[in-house]
């Protein structure tokens, strides 16, 4: 099937409403976050926690470039996400904007080596390679995980994948397909 | 401030010490942030949230740093910093603007089209609302005996049909009140960038830089 590239005022808000939702899960999950890193500082595991919960984190790309299917709506939606999460009192302000762009590209990426033209388990699974890599590259600058002994650093990138694959895999291709056995997406994002 | 470019400034800061060691410019920059927070006279109670709060993920890289690496004590004050320098800087620009005023001026400002703007501005209204429908659909999960968690898709599935709904809704009634997605438009609230805005970006990142390289020299 052969999808539209151009963003209508109705894709936006759809885009931006379900950008919110998530905005609001991730909110809810910021606890958790905090939760886990206390319990793993003491042994010196605490960024293992961000790799914990970055499947949830990442939800939002895979998921909105699967429903739009325009070039750019992964990157969109994760954006679009964590500006929400920066309004609703996030803990991180603009910088959420950062690891916005830096997330939406990575989950984006999957859909750009398919050409933007399979929607399946493939791309979805290439895409959440794609978010593994680039985020945990991006984490080895920002957050000094490059200083690690490697077994850690494995061990977190590893950790990283499962959840990614878990969260922006599995459950983004189960609610897909929840969204498919209702036929309202085809016609509606046109 | 024009709020496009105090975000940009503040993002550009956040990227700029993503890749810098030096834990002195970071401190500083909490502290420069934490000024222009005080001066938006913050509650109590989200000031101490603002100290609180990164001291979790900022404890958590030091320690990792010092029990998982060889990169030593340095390294690690350098990461505890640098997360104080990225919550203050970017709370510095979020909680001294509305989303509208960010919002009017990134369409007036940096030109992005109109349809983005209000169609953002549109959904964001819908916040409170979303809040309670997520809180509806897990009472409507419980009621039938099935609890909806983070892992659940039904409670995601039921949140893209509410939003479909809805941004059906919305996208109708902004068209029928007049909303044209690419016709040009007047502003009620004209939003400019003066020159000063452009002397506190321009100026603030060279101080960055001379800091920066100062300190990397000595």
């Amino acid at each position: 099937m052969k999808y539209s590239n151009a963003w209508h005022l109705r894709d936006i808000i759809l885009l931006t409403l379900i950008a919110i939702f998530f905005g609001v899960i991730y909110w809810i999950i910021g606890p958790l976050y905090n939760v886990l890193t206390v319990a793993l500082t003491p042994v010196g595991l605490g960024p293992g926690a961000n790799d914990i919960v970055m499947g949830i984190w990442v939800m939002a790309g895979p998921l909105s470039g699967y429903v739009f299917k325009k070039v750019g709506s992964a990157t969109l939606g994760e954006f679009l996400g964590s500006v929400v999460e920066m309004f609703l009192g996030g803990q991180w302000g603009a910088s959420t904007m950062i690891s916005g762009v830096v997330q939406g590209v990575a989950s984006e990426l999957g859909f750009t080596f398919t050409g933007y033209k399979r929607y399946d388990w493939f791309s979805l699974n290439l895409s959440v390679l794609t978010t593994t890599i680039v985020t945990f590259g991006w984490d080895m600058i920002r957050n000094g995980y490059s200083k690690y002994h490697i077994g850690l650093l494995i061990a977190l990138f590893i950790i990283r994948l499962i959840s990614t694959w878990i969260f922006s895999g599995v459950l983004v291709k189960a609610i897909v397909n929840l969204l498919d056995r209702t036929h309202l997406m085809q016609t509606q994002t046109r | 401030m024009n709020p496009s470019l105090k975000f940009l400034l503040a993002v550009l800061i956040a990227l700029e010490i993503s890749f810098t060691n030096t834990w002195t410019v970071n401190l500083g920059l909490a502290v420069i942030g934490l000024l222009v927070i005080l001066s938006s006279r913050p509650s109590l109670k989200r000031l101490v949230l603002l100290f609180f709060v990164p001291l979790i993920p900022a404890v958590a890289l030091a320690v990792a740093i010092l029990l998982q690496s060889n990169a030593g004590i340095h390294f690690a004050l350098v990461l505890f910093t640098r997360i104080y320098a990225y919550v203050f800087v970017g709370s510095a620009a979020t909680l001294t603007t509305s989303v509208a005023d960010l919002v009017m001026s990134l369409e007036q400002n940096a030109h992005i089209p109109s349809k983005f703007a209000y169609g953002f501005l549109g959904a964001f209204n819908l916040l409170p609302k979303i809040v309670s429908e997520v809180n509806v659909i897990r009472a409507a999960g419980n009621m039938r005996g099935q609890a909806l968690h983070i892992w659940s898709p039904q409670l995601y599935f039921k949140a893209i049909l509410a939003s479909l709904d809805w941004s059906e809704n919305l996208a109708e009634a902004m068209t029928s009140h007049g909303f044209s997605e690419d016709a040009p438009r007047t502003y009620f609230k004209q939003i400019r960038i003066r020159w000063w805005d452009w002397l506190i970006v321009i100026g603030s990142l060279a101080l960055l830089q001379v800091a920066l390289f100062g300190l990397h020299l000595q």
